[in-house]
């Protein structure tokens, strides 16, 4: 009843809901933008202040402007042998090809997992068991396995991705409506109809957001997985000032982090925008 | 967290300590370094707890210069251990220590060991390898220095960061051609196939000595000045039982560390054992009036860090003259 008395309906609430959508979002959205600012003005002013009046000492909190220092030396000159875009490279390049594998292995095994109540029953022991584990933990073990070359890194961050994304498929599929499946099936869809017209465009907007809070995972562990016997990354660059009590490097390595992490996470949602607009 | 902990940790402290007109730290914290040399017999034979009875004494190991900096860095202890490079690091970054102690002299207790069978037998083999040290300590110092005096260029290998515990298992993998470390781990990859091809006494005997120093926090030093003096007193009982009783000491390493007896025999060799009062001659500290080759040591060692953009700048030399006092020791010996 109320399908058939929308299509009536919407010249006029559309209208007058869109006018007044316009009028309340654009203020809405400076607004927010503007609270943001003052946060970032905020802490940037205590910073300055802090440092300035010498309330701290500069070994542990350095000023504003010598972290700056620090960035445009690292850019320009580098740290101990290659630039801080080559440490971001390094690092992001050991993220991505982790994460990439996580969702290859992750998806696919979250689906599975989701549709089949055996396989279910079959993998959540492993799972289960290995997602609390701390990857620190786990790591001194990879390595003793792969060594300390690069394939007991990315298996670190592999690790730590990968339970985030099978769960919230698994929690994705589950999910989708069974009207939705069971109008495909008495239309006649095949199970791979089903698969990829049905359960992944459902499920695909919860998967995405598996995905989102998988890369943060990934994401945090990564000083720990440069920690040992990395010659290049962030994780490393702030493990290595650390050790020589570098401050400004350390605090400018995890501003690098956290503005790259943010990046990352729009790109997801960009992303997530692009593929599936109806979400 | 940790570091607000510390601080709130000190300020109560601080408070306590001037409620109570008796200068009596509650606990003493001593950081002590994962080596073979006589902090393990001063340990072991319980000597600091007879010097400050009533005092609930702590030891806590730590890895390397790097770790040991960074409990310093936040206040984790009221005593540690440092290598000269780590503590050019700490005098130059104006760390609230000062040095008080010779705690060793290092001679082939820490060694360049290569794979033998990647006939490796000059420095410059080394160029293609994979070599490992725990970078900032005295070895990662001494690898680079040793580079530099060949005339081989760093970039030419893969120079790695490990714990001395990693170099162990790293070696063993076969993941590693070359590594500069410390007993006791070392061992593990000599008896691994592997060969000793530098020793960091013969890069003394090239006018770059090693060794470790003993530093106390200057909070600690300030409020309880008499208590450093026990513990340098401490200190030098264990050098001397060290000196006098070599067997027993092996025995008591070797349990210390979970090691043969022999190992701990042959590791003990290796360190060198400065008795107290010759701590204060020209060589090592020199006394208050007129510092030691400690100074020069520091210097150059922060020098070369400098050159290695791993400090910022060259500190002036009176600077690392007032990081060693020898006031304690004097005290001790009675000069």
């Amino acid at each position: 009843m109320s399908v058939e008395a929308s299509p009536m309906a919407i010249p006029i609430s559309a209208d007058r809901t869109r006018r007044g959508h316009l009028r309340r979002r654009l203020p809405k959205i400076s607004r927010s933008f503007l609270l943001s600012s003052l946060t970032v003005a905020l802490l940037l002013a205590t910073w300055t202040l802090v440092t300035d009046m010498g309330w701290a000492n500069e070994l542990f909190l350095p000023k504003p402007q010598a972290v700056w220092a620090a960035f445009i030396k690292t850019m320009t000159r580098g740290y101990q042998g290659a630039t801080l875009l080559q440490h971001l490279g390094a690092s992001l390049y050991r993220i991505l090809t982790a994460f990439t594998l996580a969702c290859l292995v992750g998806i696919p095994l979250g689906v599975l997992m989701g549709v089949s109540r055996n396989a279910r029953a079959l993998l959540n022991p492993l799972i289960e068991f290995y997602r609390p584990l701390p990857p620190l933990g786990l790591y001194t073990l990879l390595v003793m396995w792969l060594g300390i070359g690069e394939s007991s890194k990315l298996s670190l961050l592999f690790l730590a991705g990968l339970p985030g994304i099978v769960i919230s498929t698994i929690q994705a599929v589950t999910s989708v409506d069974p009207v939705y499946v069971r109008a495909a099936q008495s239309l006649g869809a095949t199970r791979r109809h089903l698969l990829f017209h049905v359960y992944l465009p459902a499920a695909g907007p919860l998967i995405l957001a598996g995905m989102r809070i998988s890369l943060g995972f990934t994401y945090t562990v990564l000083v720990a997985a440069e920690i040992v016997a990395a010659s290049a990354g962030i994780g490393w660059m702030i493990w290595d000032a650390a050790k020589f009590l570098l401050s400004d490097v350390v605090i400018m390595g995890l501003i690098v982090l956290g503005l790259t992490g943010v990046l990352l996470d729009l790109i997801m949602r960009g992303i997530a925008k692009l593929l599936m607009p109806w979400a | 967290m940790k570091r607000l902990v510390a601080m709130l940790a000190v300020v109560t402290m601080a408070l306590t300590a001037t409620a109570h007109a008796e200068d009596k730290p509650a606990k003493v914290t001593v950081g002590y370094l994962n080596l073979v040399n006589a902090q393990l017999v001063t340990k072991h034979l319980g000597l600091l707890a007879k010097e400050m009875p009533g005092v609930d004494i702590k030891y806590v190991k730590v890895g390397g210069g790097g770790d040991m900096l960074r409990a310093i860095a936040g206040n984790d202890v009221d005593f540690g251990g440092l290598g000269n490079p780590p503590t050019a690091i700490g005098a130059t970054r104006a760390l609230p220590i000062k040095g008080i102690l010779v705690i060793n002299m290092l001679d082939y207790v820490e060694a360049m060991v290569v794979r033998t069978d990647k006939n490796i037998t000059s420095l410059k083999d080394l160029k293609g390898k994979t070599v490992a040290a725990p970078f900032g300590s005295t070895t990662h110092y001494l690898l680079l220095q040793a580079l530099k005096d060949e005339g081989v260029d760093p970039a030419s290998m893969k120079i790695l960061d490990l714990a001395p515990s990693d170099i162990a298992a790293a070696w063993l993998r076969g993941d590693i051609d070359a590594a500069w470390f410390w007993e006791p781990n070392l061992d593990k990859a000599v008896k691994n196939g592997g060969k000793i091809l530098i020793t960091s006494g013969e890069m003394a005997k090239r006018g770059y000595p090693t060794w470790d120093i003993g530093v106390v926090m200057n909070a600690f030093a300030d409020k309880y000045p008499s208590y450093v003096e026990k513990f340098v007193k401490a200190e030098c009982e264990g050098i001397d039982f060290w000196l006098k009783n070599p067997e027993k000491t092996a025995e008591i390493i070797a349990e210390e560390l979970s090691l043969p007896l022999e190992d701990a025999t042959r590791m003990m060799k290796g360190t060198g054992m400065v008795p107290c009062n010759k701590q204060l001659i020209e060589e090592y500290l020199g006394t208050s009036a007129k510092k030691g080759k400690f100074v020069d040591t520091l210097v150059s060692t922060a020098d070369f860090l400098v050159k290695q953009e791993r400090l910022p700048k060259l500190l002036p030399r009176a600077d690392f003259e007032a990081f060693i006092q020898p006031s304690y020791i004097e005290k001790v010996v009675g000069h």
